[in-house]
């Protein structure tokens, strides 16, 4: 299964030139929420169909997209049984190749350990030392947040060549709250008009080069007693 | 006089003496032989063994000690030709190359993990590495690997073993299956209370596994064989014993491929730097997949046997200054070349060159007669199916004598004649569709949406020629009833998302040519052919001239700009070895007799490179087709 997560990360960052990533976090105000996660590969069609026409690339098997599906219904299966998850759903659209994911948690860390749980799951129970980082906190205040670090191993094996066609994708990471944003520790992030989105959008290519651009801290304002 | 005769016998015997392919085994099927070494000398070891066609031998020159050799420091003998054979028949493969020797000292700092071992033959040495053989007679070396077929390997180890009085030696799968036993035993109760109980650690998990596994266990007396050490030892003899019969044929009994087939010899008289030989008519004898004729309708495999008699490839690879010419004469038995004969009299059909367009990076014709083939065909195989007692032929000759009346087959060869084209041009954009998330500005909750995309992809077009252009007509508008993915223009169909799941795919039925491309610019804008910009008139009125073949490849323009990584592994080899090159490559065949055709291709290249790495890679690209 490592393999499978190791050649479908692969196949994102080489294919990564039209790859759109969207992460979605919605946090109320008692700690639950919803973990969205979109994966949009819809314009790369013609690359990634006929990647996955080849038995191999590089010495590495390429799992059909049956496999691939299986993989991730598998994993959303799993993640359904983790205690303090609710409502899990896995859309794939293989005619457009696009994944969407998404659950309800009762908290972060509920969600942070289901999550760490299925992975470990779909991987024969073989430990990912990259799943061991903190990627998510909330204190009811503050949350802080990056993306999991599992590609950063790839992306050093990667080609100078490879890395160029990183240049044009997207990773969009959005965050909703029940309250307004005081502020946030990245300048970049957007803002909605009633401040309870926040929105930071990078680069693929200089995320594969510095994973801390997507790194941020969102602090809210209190909560107002009734 | 009587001095001079002499004098030419004995300078004669002495050139002979020193042939490199005189040490050719007779069984080889396909030899390359390389006559002007001279060119390669400048090549290093390490880059040598880079070659597909090497791989055979290269056990021995990537151990390392090889680096920074080059073949010149290798004491290879360059007057004399290099040799690489292949070869395959039901007991054994056999794959190796001769070669000429000049300094033996030097030539073991090269094959250094070679140790001498006995030969029984006067004037011949005999050095073996694992499974490789090196063989030096005078100043030639014949390097051999045999190995046997898996098949024999297996009869032979099962027969000692089964005479052994061993039992079946892959686990109990042929034993009685006792059920109560096999409950009693597996399923304990007890025992299933006591794994709960302990910590079952991988280690020992994957230790019970191999316990559990279908291979026999070491025997307790060691001086008994178990059946893998067994089979290790046949196939060891197996392999002796086969060499020895090889080289008792070649060293005793005088036979090689060069005293037994006259037309490898008389290929060899060619002065050119290379030549190539393909028996196809043992290729045929030797294919697997024909053992089922062989040995349940015998007179039916000698009758196709029959047909393949003196089927041959013949081929002289010429180096010029900055081109190689590669000259191939494809010669068959009367029979079957009757066919060929009635498939490729068929002239060049004009209106393909309108939709070649001059600057196409590669391209090609095939212009043959399906209706002609297809009755000479059914003239020269009907018989022999026919006389065959056997039911299952009965019913299928049956099936195609029906077929052949009753199905009309003016209207089957009018809509496939057998004439066709191909065109690379390169990589372009092309239109397709994607999925764009966006974004409320106000929520930054997200809805998705279709817009245009643009991606690279080859463009290529393949067409056909055609008489009856209504019966696609007929197959397309009834496709559209089903699809909506099938729609009609103009001057054009379009299935769309056709390929890879992206893109759409193209088909005009004009001007007696049934059309498939990816090429939305052909289709749209030049339903009836390039005009002006179409392939030009002197080169139309050549390929008019030339045989049913031809074909055009500008490397640079194409082969470098080709995603390779969209072929699989062995076509992407192919393609790869001439990457980086920059020359036009030219293919064309003579008129088919009922003899032999012959097929004439021209490499042009530019630029500085060596003339020798030019060969290889051609030799590469060959060695890579006919494996």
């Amino acid at each position: 299964m490592k393999k499978l997560i190791l050649f479908s990360t692969l196949l994102l960052v080489l294919l990564s030139s039209c790859i759109e990533l969207i992460d979605d976090l919605t946090i109320h105000n008692d700690g639950s929420g919803t973990f969205k996660y979109i994966l949009n590969l819809s314009a790369s069609k013609i690359k990634v169909n006929s990647i996955l026409a080849l038995d191999s690339i590089d010495g590495k098997k390429v799992p059909s997209l049956n496999e691939i599906s299986e993989k991730l219904n598998n994993f959303a299966l799993h993640l359904k049984t983790q205690p303090g998850i609710t409502n899990v759903s896995m859309i794939i659209k293989e005619d457009d190749l696009i994944v969407k994911f998404s659950c309800d948690f009762a908290s972060i860390n509920d969600l942070h350990n289901a999550l760490k749980a299925a992975i470990l799951y779909i991987n024969n129970g073989k430990e990912i030392k990259e799943l061991n980082q903190n990627w998510l906190s909330w204190d009811g205040k503050i949350l802080k947040r990056n993306i999991p670090l599992l590609s950063l191993t790839i992306s050093e094996e990667l080609k100078e060549t490879e890395l160029d066609l990183l240049k044009t994708g997207s990773y969009t990471s959005i965050n909703h709250f029940d309250r307004p944003i005081d502020h946030a520790e990245k300048i970049e992030t957007k803002l909605n008009p009633s401040k309870t989105a926040s929105m930071l959008k990078v680069n693929t290519f200089d995320l594969q080069n510095n994973y801390s651009l997507i790194e941020n801290t969102i602090y809210l304002t209190p909560i107002k007693n009734k | 006089m009587k001095n001079s005769i002499l004098i030419v016998l004995i300078t004669t015997s002495f050139t002979l003496f020193a042939q490199s392919e005189l040490l050719i085994p007779q069984n080889a099927v396909t030899v390359f032989s390389i006559n002007n070494l001279n060119l390669l000398q400048k090549i290093s070891m390490d880059e040598l063994v880079k070659y597909d066609f090497m791989e055979e031998v290269h056990q021995e020159l990537f151990d390392g000690s090889t680096s920074e050799k080059t073949l010149k420091d290798a004491g290879i003998d360059f007057n004399q030709r290099l040799n690489v054979f292949y070869g395959k028949n039901d007991n054994y493969e056999l794959s190796g190359f001769t070669f000429g020797v000049k300094n033996s000292m030097s030539l073991f700092e090269v094959f250094d993990d070679f140790t001498e071992i006995y030969s029984k033959y006067s004037g011949v040495k005999q050095y073996g590495s694992f499974f490789n053989n090196l063989i030096i007679k005078d100043n030639t070396a014949l390097l051999i690997r045999i190995e046997p077929s898996t098949e024999s390997i297996d009869a032979q180890t099962d027969s000692i073993w089964y005479a052994r009085g061993n039992e079946y030696p892959f686990g109990w799968g042929l034993e009685e299956f006792d059920e109560e036993i096999f409950d009693e035993e597996l399923f304990d109760e007890s025992d299933s209370t006591n794994y709960e109980n302990e910590e079952f650690t991988v280690e020992e998990e994957e230790e019970n596994n191999t316990l559990n596994d279908d291979y026999p266990e070491a025997n307790e007396d060691p001086n008994e064989k178990n059946y893998f050490e067994l089979r290790d030892s046949v196939q060891l003899e197996l392999q002796q014993a086969l060499l020895a019969e090889l080289l008792d044929d070649l060293f005793i009994k005088n036979n090689n491929l060069l005293k037994n087939d006259p037309r490898f010899a008389e290929q060899l008289t060619h002065p050119c730097e290379g030549t190539f030989y393909l028996d196809n008519s043992r290729s045929f004898e030797q294919a697997n997949g024909l053992w089922y004729f062989q040995t349940v309708m015998p007179s039916l495999y000698r009758d196709i046997k029959e047909l393949y008699t003196g089927n041959i490839i013949l081929g002289d690879l010429i180096l010029k200054d900055k081109s190689i010419d590669f000259l191939v004469e494809a010669r068959y038995g009367e029979k079957l070349g009757s066919v060929y004969q009635e498939m490729n009299d068929s002239k060049f059909d004009k209106n393909i060159a309108k939709y070649i367009h001059k600057g196409s990076s590669a391209y090609f014709t095939y212009n043959v007669n399906m209706r002609k083939a297809y009755e000479k065909a059914y003239e020269v195989v009907m018989p022999i199916l026919s006389s065959e007692k056997n039911a299952d032929l009965a019913m299928n000759v049956l099936a195609l004598e029906l077929l052949n009346e009753l199905v009309n087959k003016d209207a089957l060869f009018n809509t496939y004649k057998g004439s066709m084209f191909g065109t690379f041009n390169g990589i372009k954009k092309i239109k397709t569709k994607k999925i764009d998330f966006y974004y409320d500005e106000e929520t930054f909750e997200y809805g998705e949406r279709e817009t245009d995309a643009v991606e690279d992809m080859p463009i290529f077009t393949l067409g056909f020629s055609i008489e009856r252009d209504d019966i696609p007509e007929i197959i397309l508008k009834n496709l559209s009833r089903l699809t909506s993915k099938f729609e009609k223009h103009d001057n054009y169909w379009v299935f769309q998302n056709a390929i890879l799941d992206a893109a759409p795919l193209y088909m005009i039925n004009k001007n007696d040519l049934f059309i498939f491309t990816n090429d939305e610019d052909l289709a749209i804008n030049h339903s009836d052919g390039y005009g002006a910009d179409q392939l030009p008139k002197k080169i139309s009125r050549q390929i008019k001239k030339n045989g049913f073949m031809n074909g055009y490849l500008d490397i640079s323009g194409a082969l470098n700009r080709f995603p390779s990584d969209l072929l699989d592994e062995r076509r992407s080899e192919m393609i790869n070895s001439l990457k980086g090159k920059s020359g036009k490559m030219y293919l064309k065949s003579t008129k088919t007799t009922s003899k032999s055709t012959n097929f004439i291709m021209n490499y042009e290249f530019r630029g500085e490179e060596n003339s020798g790495e030019h060969l290889l890679d051609l030799i590469n690209t060959l060695y890579i087709f006919s494996k």
